[in-house]
């Protein structure tokens, strides 16, 4: 039963971090309309920004923020050349993907794998440092879930402003956006800026979950990121009181979940892939089949 | 409103889960201290087995675990239960895997090269479970051993550091008049990077000048392979750089066209078509590594004391068909050294 508990807690500890991120990749993916694949750089991105931060001794918790500003400026990069130099979405993420190979490489010193064990991580400072006992095997779920789901509150109070509600509309109507006399590309930069910020929080949250940061771990973040997003928006839109965003948070547990499982059955990890890729085009059939499709998204 | 129900629903999930903690919180805490006082045939002792890639040598590192294991009484299936996952080259896989391994409560983690080792550490290490390691070249500047001798940390294992000086000594053995050796190279793996810095002061003692070109990924293997080419070295040298050695076939494909010899890092790249090498044996390794990891169930040594064991044996080994293409005499000084064919 212990082992049940225990295997229960990692995929929600997993599907929290890797939630953060979807959270943000809806925002682009969804609400935008806009496949970002420069998530696959921001990942790291955030991770390598910790870990070098921390090993320079500052507070975990500026680190994140850190790491939120630099995926955030990294977003900006992709929506710059995406909306002023009109390259095309896809072609804009995939040249800051791979510029940000280098940035990684510049921030880490050169080295793939940097680690800070036994450093201060939002995990063992402060508030985590005051949990005795049997909670200390929860802190990582404790915090992990305390950041994903203040993101997603932050998000969905900015929605509802108006700039959210320009964001909201520059994906689905851009024309309404310039109507009310603003620019819908503006708009467009501050999702991308949103989207990248928050899948480098992610990466950040990581980092200080492992206490290391590899250079590579951005490997398959869109797909994930898109999995998470599509089983989230796909499985929760008829339930009615659960917002995109917590939905988006929910698609990311599911995921880890099926892979637990997958494992636990004893599905060799070759077949990961192929199980991840059933398991989106279930996600993805099981929408059109449902048949009443609402047009709007429950935002 | 909405919003109201969404923070109830989440916050109750946490709660949920909180007040399952009171649960699990004994457990890992009482265990461990209990398992190295039974006796290893009454007890079946869960190993978990994290393969960081679909790799040769890391292949053989795995095969050399079980000959180690059984060799000290562990055998799959009768008094340990291995179960062998491979993360696929992904950091994520590799850190799920030991999460879940940790959470299973096994006797023993074992991990093969640097990042699975990592992950397994990362996992391990607020839990009292051994992790023993093989196929890490630097495992101080890993982060996960203090010092080679007393790792200080539970975590122990063995590591492969090449015999560069032997390798250089056998190059010039093999070509007398060669001056320039290239080196193809992924600048994002730390080994090759020590590796590089390595060959580049051993090699002007016997007369070489090192020839390097970094590359990023697997698909620039084969153009950097060309300008390697292009820029008239005797010969190529490789490192134990994953990237490389998976696109094996480009390097070779370059080299012979250009009519250079590849010398190898280990016995596999010499049975794909490299030239020679100082090779290390990974099954030894990795057969060293499993009596190591016995000890550690037996009870009768502790991984935080146990030095990580360095390879020390390393035999030449050519490749006769090779040779034989490049109209090469194997030198004198050689004469014993293992010859393989090319795998076909």
């Amino acid at each position: 039963m212990d082992i049940v508990i225990g295997l229960i807690r990692n995929v929600l500890e997993e599907g929290f971090i890797y939630g953060i991120m979807a959270v943000g990749v809806y925002i682009t993916y969804r609400v935008l309309n806009l496949p970002d694949l420069s998530v696959d750089g921001t990942f790291p991105l955030g991770a390598c920004v910790t870990a070098a931060l921390i090993r320079a001794g500052v507070n975990p918790w500026c680190a994140l923020l850190i790491a939120f500003v630099c995926g955030a400026a990294a977003g900006c990069v992709t929506g710059l050349l995406h909306v002023k130099l009109r390259i095309t979405d896809l072609l804009s993420g995939i040249l800051v993907m791979i510029s940000m190979w280098s940035v990684n490489l510049a921030i880490t010193g050169g080295s793939a794998v940097v680690q800070f064990y036994g450093r201060e991580t939002i995990f063992t400072n402060g508030l985590a440092a005051l949990l005795r006992g049997g909670a200390r095997t929860w802190r990582v779920l404790i915090f992990s879930a305390l950041v994903c789901i203040v993101v997603k509150l932050v998000l969905d109070l900015y929605l509802k402003t108006k700039s959210g509600l320009l964001l909201r509309s520059a994906g689905g109507n851009p024309q309404y956006v310039i109507s009310l006399g603003h620019d819908p590309g503006t708009m467009k930069i501050i999702g991308l800026a949103i989207g990248n910020g928050c899948t480098a929080l992610a990466g950040s949250v990581l980092a200080q979950q492992a206490e290391s940061a590899n250079i590579q771990s951005g490997t398959g973040m869109v797909v994930m990121a898109l999995a998470a997003v599509i089983i989230g928006t796909n499985m929760f839109r008829k339930v009615r009181f659960i917002k995109a965003t917590t939905a988006v948070i929910f698609g990311s547990i599911l995921y880890k979940a099926c892979l637990v499982i997958a494992m636990q059955l004893g599905l060799p990890t070759n077949y990961l892939k192929l199980l991840m890729a059933v398991i989106f085009t279930i996600a993805l059939v099981t929408n059109d089949m449902l048949g009443s499709r609402r047009k709007k998204q429950n935002v | 409103m909405k919003k109201i129900v969404s923070i109830i629903t989440a916050v109750l999930l946490i709660l949920g889960l909180a007040a399952c903690s009171s649960t699990p919180a004994a457990t890992p805490a009482a265990t461990p201290q209990a398992t190295p006082e039974e006796a290893p045939a009454e007890k079946t002792f869960k190993i978990g087995v994290i393969q960081y890639a679909p790799h040769p040598s890391l292949d053989n590192c795995y095969t050399g675990i079980r000959l180690g294991l059984e060799e000290a009484g562990f055998v799959d299936g009768v008094n340990i239960k291995i179960d062998f996952q491979n993360a696929q080259g992904e950091t994520t896989n590799a850190d799920l895997i030991a999460k879940n391994m940790a959470t299973k409560q096994y006797d023993l983690i074992m991990a093969i090269a640097t990042p699975a080792a990592m992950s397994a550490y990362s996992a391990a290490k607020d839990l009292d479970i051994p992790v023993v390691f093989t196929a890490v070249s630097d495992p101080v500047a890993a982060g996960i051993v203090k010092s080679l001798e007393n790792p200080g940390t539970n975590c122990t294992g063995s590591s492969d550091v090449l015999p560069l000086e032997e390798q250089v000594r056998m190059i010039r053995a093999f070509l007398p008049e060669a001056t320039k050796i290239g080196i193809l190279y992924t600048t994002s793996e730390p080994n090759s990077v020590t590796q590089l810095k390595e060959i580049k002061e051993i090699a002007p003692k016997y007369g070489f000048e090192i020839v390097e070109i970094g590359v990023t990924g697997s698909s620039e293997v084969a153009s950097g392979a060309q300008s390697l080419v292009a820029k008239g070295v005797d010969c190529i040298n490789n490192f134990t750089d994953n990237n490389v050695v998976n696109n094996l076939s480009l390097l070779l494909n370059a080299a012979n066209s250009g009519g250079i010899p590849v010398f190898g890092s280990e016995e596999e790249q010499v049975k794909n078509g490299c030239l020679a090498s100082q090779s290390i044996d990974y099954v030894a390794l990795g057969r060293e590594t499993g009596l190591m990891a016995a000890k550690i169930l037996k009870g009768e040594a502790k991984a935080s004391e146990m030095p990580v064991y360095l390879v020390k044996d390393f035999a030449p080994v050519y490749n006769k068909d090779v040779l034989e293409s490049f109209n090469l005499t194997l030198p004198a000084e050689y004469a014993q050294a293992t010859a393989v064919e090319s795998a076909k």
